[in-house]
């Protein structure tokens, strides 16, 4: 049988039944790669080798009828952010361009234990900062349902990866809707979890009270198996929460959606936000609404007002920190200097590029003393405010549905020249990661043009279930998206 | 006090605590000798991606400490993380408390009856020690050095800082409470303090007041890793700042560094960097909540304080307040002071013994008490010798060395020894006996005439007899004769 075209779920029982091996699986998806890789270039790192080996480690363990796991034999793409032992990991950056971590991070070894094999780490915005993987050290990755247009960032690499089928699932990382926003652009779902849902142990740290790991896929029910493997509490991760995780594929498969209550943002109405995606917002609520779900308007005035600056305050506050041990003494690139500060900056200004040098300096301008109290601390404030707005808002509703972003996939080189254009592209995905919430994009169809076009769900902490089942109904009408470049998909 | 001219001295404590794993991962704690960089893991190595989890073992010894200190334990409290660069600390910024501390308030006694007074503490606070750099320059120091190295063995090391109020007036006073603090962690077993291994380490902020009785400019002076080395530092610090002041300048607000060998301290070459750590709470640690019952449970196991222990040896036993003070240095001092008491030892004689022979076999040994061979039941055994006259105290003295030195049980070397009572005897001991009974003749006479009812002053003649004996007779013998003597008369 053919795997290409299979979701994870049913690729994952056919390999157990042993209608495929893990092995041909692995060489499908490899043979799909070097079909499509030349045009979207959304590989950093392919790992042929290591996933043929690791494939046929799981066909051995079928064959002595051990279990394989949820996810055996099912190909998976990573993001260049999460550390897997000895392998190179780079986080798009040069300064990082030949760092082989020492251990795996824990979503690694989770996907591994599940019996995922890792075919290859994906492109991504340096350090994840980027709305468009253009901020690559590397190459940008193109979208690949136009190649002239960027796939969306951080997590473009993973996005186009699974949108071309290299693999029926990718794990990105959302710190301001770096999961949500590449997923709209390619036509995928993407998946951002409530805050401390999935261990960030091992994920390089861009914002940390703002990154999350989440998965992309093209179908909620491969979605919804991912986060159950994805979703164990880690005690290497202070923040992981250890509340109990319901069974999230289980969770699926309601009827309709009676009594459930949609929230729809009167803030956002006035922003301009483009035709098609107007449109799209209007056919998933025609479905919900079908579906027995009822529509209520919410307000969220700092939100809408604050979201943005407190964002790009606190984002970069936490980055100037995170990044400050890139240097040049311990791993990654090392500038030969003549001097300690020498080497500091060397290093620092050869290896990190411009957008993240800009967000240090921002960062380290707003931590600074005397400047504290005016930036970050309000910005502090402000997020409290945002986490309240949002909470009183679920007091009515039980989700929300707004953009995912206020355009569609936009041009190579269109926005790379305007910092603020490029930052205005993430004003309705932040303010969810602001208040650790989780969100879901789904693909609503296409453009007249033939662009993906997306909108998100949010939900309150912990509300996974009701993002994934209100995903199912919209998906039992407009099938799951297809993949590019005519990949038979279900 | 707030005279012009005195110094207001407030000291910065670090103090290393004694966990078997390091503040945030679970690398072990034992850096000395270890071959550089093994205790290290991604955690500690600040390897991208990954994340610290607090040690419960290490909260549990601060709030001890705060406890002990009387301070106040936050229940909710949090890390900053102190961002700044330099090669020993490997994420660029050190993980330590900012605006909520572990504790705060409390105080430390130092001196005695009406000199005794508290010393305020500020605060007590966590954070993480950094990694050891080895410069290859013949002074050790990074100026002049072809290379550097580092080990990161200590980075990540449990420390507590604990910042007293500037209310210390004088060296003596410094060098007092240190030693003081010093103890207290001893007592709690969260932490050796020893300061020549750098697991307790003193900053000192030295100034002068003016004038007015306002705060001169502040010195901090840094290196001192004894508590001489402290006392030596501040006098020359006090001397050099009145110094300046006296020559009408200013005292500069700086770090000065000690230097022991030449017994002064020395400004930073160069101009002082404006260190600005922009401290914010880190992300990657929750708030720290202390549960319910843990301040409580914490409570339950704090030994008895120093302070109390050594009121309690002067006031039960009668000891004075020096062999107290001795013998509650340490702790493990004092449980052996305690256990021989408890065999039955004459609390005075046991303190006596303590501290000339006990404590000059650790000094001469450099062992700790826990390793000393003497059992307190055997050692109180050779007191009660001692006393009863069975052994000369030079004898004692011989027999205690070689319960020392090879580990013997008491009878055993009594017996080495040939000083098993009872040996003298015969013509030997008989000569003894006339001898003090020739020496003796007013007790004689006392005890002929009826003036010893309690056989106090019989008592008193056999002991004299054991004594000239050196020990080495049978008491029983020798009473015997005694009683011969005089009832034949």
């Amino acid at each position: 049988m053919n795997s290409l075209g299979l979701s994870a779920t049913d690729l994952a029982t056919a390999v157990k039944n042993r209608e495929v091996t893990a092995a041909e699986t692995v060489a499908v998806s490899i043979g799909r790669i070097a079909e499509l890789e030349g045009k979207v270039h959304a590989l950093l790192t392919p790992l042929y080798d290591r996933a043929l080996a690791r494939a046929s480690e799981i066909d051995r363990k079928i064959g002595k009828g051990e279990d394989a796991g949820p996810l055996a034999g099912v190909p998976v793409v990573v993001k260049d952010n999460l550390c897997m032992k000895g392998i190179r990991t780079t986080c798009g950056s040069r300064i990082l361009e030949n760092w082989h971590p020492p251990y795996d991070a824990t979503v690694i070894r989770l996907l591994e234990e599940a019996g995922a094999v890792i075919i290859g780490k994906a492109n991504m915005d340096e350090f994840a900062m980027g709305s468009s993987t253009e901020n690559s050290a590397f190459f940008p990755t193109n979208n690949p349902w136009d190649l002239e247009r960027v796939p969306g960032g951080s997590s473009g690499g993973s996005a186009a990866a699974v949108a071309c089928g290299y693999a029926p699932l990718a794990l990105g990382s959302d710190t301001g809707g770096f999961i949500r926003q590449p997923a709209a652009f390619c036509g995928v779902y993407g998946l951002k979890p409530t805050y401390g849902l999935v261990s960030r142990y091992g994920l390089v740290a861009f914002a940390s009270s703002l990154d999350q790991v989440g998965p992309f896929a093209r179908s909620v029910d491969d979605l919804a198996l991912a986060l159950d493997v994805l979703s164990t509490p880690d005690p290497a991760d202070a923040t992981s929460s250890r509340r109990c995780r319901p069974g999230y594929r289980a969770c699926l498969g309601r009827e309709d959606l009676k009594g459930l209550r949609v929230g729809v943002v009167k803030e956002f109405e006035a922003y301009p936000v483009q035709t098609e995606i107007r449109e799209a917002l209007g056919r998933v609520e025609g479905i919900l609404r079908g579906a027995g779900a009822e529509f209520l308007p919410v307000s969220l005035p700092t939100t809408i007002e604050a979201g943005l600056p407190c964002y790009y305050i606190l984002a970069p506050a936490e980055a100037s920190s995170n990044l400050a041990r890139y240097d040049g003494v311990r791993w990654g690139l090392s500038v030969e200097a003549e001097h300690l500060v020498d080497l500091y900056m060397k290093t620092r200004g050869e290896g990190f590029g411009a957008e993240v040098k800009r967000r240090i300096l921002t960062g380290t301008y707003v931590l600074s003393s005397g400047y504290y109290d005016a930036y970050y601390l309000v910005a502090q404030k402000a997020r409290t405010q945002i986490s309240r707005e949002f909470t009183e808002a679920f007091r009515n509703v039980d989700l929300l549905l707004m953009p995912t972003t206020p355009t569609l996939p936009f041009r190579q080189g269109e926005n790379s020249e305007d910092p603020i254009q490029m930052y205005l592209s993430d004003v309705f995905t932040l303010p969810v990661n602001l208040a650790s919430l989780p969100a879901l994009s789904l693909n609503a169809g296409k453009s007249p043009g033939g662009l993906p076009v997306g909108v998100q769900f949010v939900g309150p902490r912990w509300g996974e279930e009701t993002l994934l089942g209100a995903a199912e109904a919209v998906e039992r009408v407009l099938g799951k998206p297809a993949a590019a470049f005519g990949g038979e998909w279900v | 006090m707030k005279q012009p001219g005195s110094a207001v001295i407030g000291l910065e404590i670090h103090v290393q605590l004694a966990t078997a794993s390091k503040l945030f991962c679970a690398c072990s704690t034992d850096y000395i000798g270890a071959v550089p960089n093994t205790n290290v893991c991604p955690v500690c190595l600040g390897q991208p991606g990954s994340l610290p989890v607090i040690n419960a073992r290490v909260v549990e010894y601060a709030v001890r400490t705060a406890l002990a200190l009387g301070a106040r334990v936050g229940h909710f409290t949090r890390f900053h993380r102190k961002n700044y660069f330099y090669p020993d600390l490997p994420k660029a910024y050190q993980i330590s408390q900012y605006d909520l501390p572990l504790a705060e308030g409390g105080s430390l006694p130092i001196g005695e009856g009406k000199e005794r007074r508290a010393i305020p503490i500020t605060r007590l606070h966590l954070e993480e020690d950094a990694g050891k750099l080895v410069h290859s320059a013949a002074d050790g120091r990074l100026g002049h050095s072809e290379y550097s190295l580092v080990d990161y063995n200590r980075g990540g090391v449990p420390l507590m800082e604990i910042v007293s109020e500037p209310e210390i007036a004088t060296p003596a006073e410094a060098r007092e409470y240190v030693a003081r603090l010093r103890q207290l962690v001893r007592y709690l077993g969260v932490s050796d303090g020893d300061m020549e291994k750098g697991s307790l380490r003193v900053d000192a902020n030295v100034s002068l007041r003016r004038e007015d009785g306002s705060l001169g400019t502040k010195v901090e002076v840094k290196n001192m890793n004894s508590l001489r080395a402290l006392e030596r530092a501040l006098e020359y610090e006090i001397g050099r700042q009145a110094e300046v002041i006296a020559t009408g300048e200013q005292v500069r607000q700086e770090t000065r560094h000690w230097d022991d060998g030449n017994g002064v301290t020395c400004g930073m070459r160069g101009k002082e960097e404006a260190h600005d750590y922009r401290y914010f709470p880190d992300p990657d640690l929750p708030p720290l909540i202390l549960p319910s019952g843990f301040v409580e449970e914490q409570l339950r196991l704090m030994p008895e304080m120093p302070w109390v222990l050594k009121e309690r040896f002067c006031t039960d036993w009668g000891l004075s307040l020096e062999d107290a003070s001795v013998l509650t240095e340490w702790p493990g001092l004092a449980r052996y002071m305690e256990g021989c008491v408890r065999c039955g030892a004459n609390p005075l004689r046991a303190a006596n013994w303590i501290r000339t022979e006990t404590l000059r076999v650790l000094n001469e040994r450099k062992i700790p008490i826990e390793k000393f061979p003497v059992s307190p039941e055997d050692f109180t055994a050779l007191l009660a010798k001692v006393e009863k006259g069975d052994l000369s105290t030079t004898l004692a003295k011989k027999v205690f060395d070689l319960m020392v030195s090879e580990g013997m049980p008491l009878p055993a070397a009594i017996g080495r020894l040939g000083a098993n009572s009872g040996k003298l005897e015969g013509p030997a001991l008989i000569a003894i006996i006339e001898r003090i009974m020739e020496r003796e003749t007013g007790t004689i006479e006392e005890i002929r005439s009826g003036k010893d009812p309690k056989g106090k002053k019989r008592g008193f003649l056999c002991g004299q007899v054991m004594r000239e004996a050196r020990g080495q007779a049978d008491p029983g013998e020798v009473a015997k004769m005694i009683g011969e003597i005089l009832d034949n008369q």
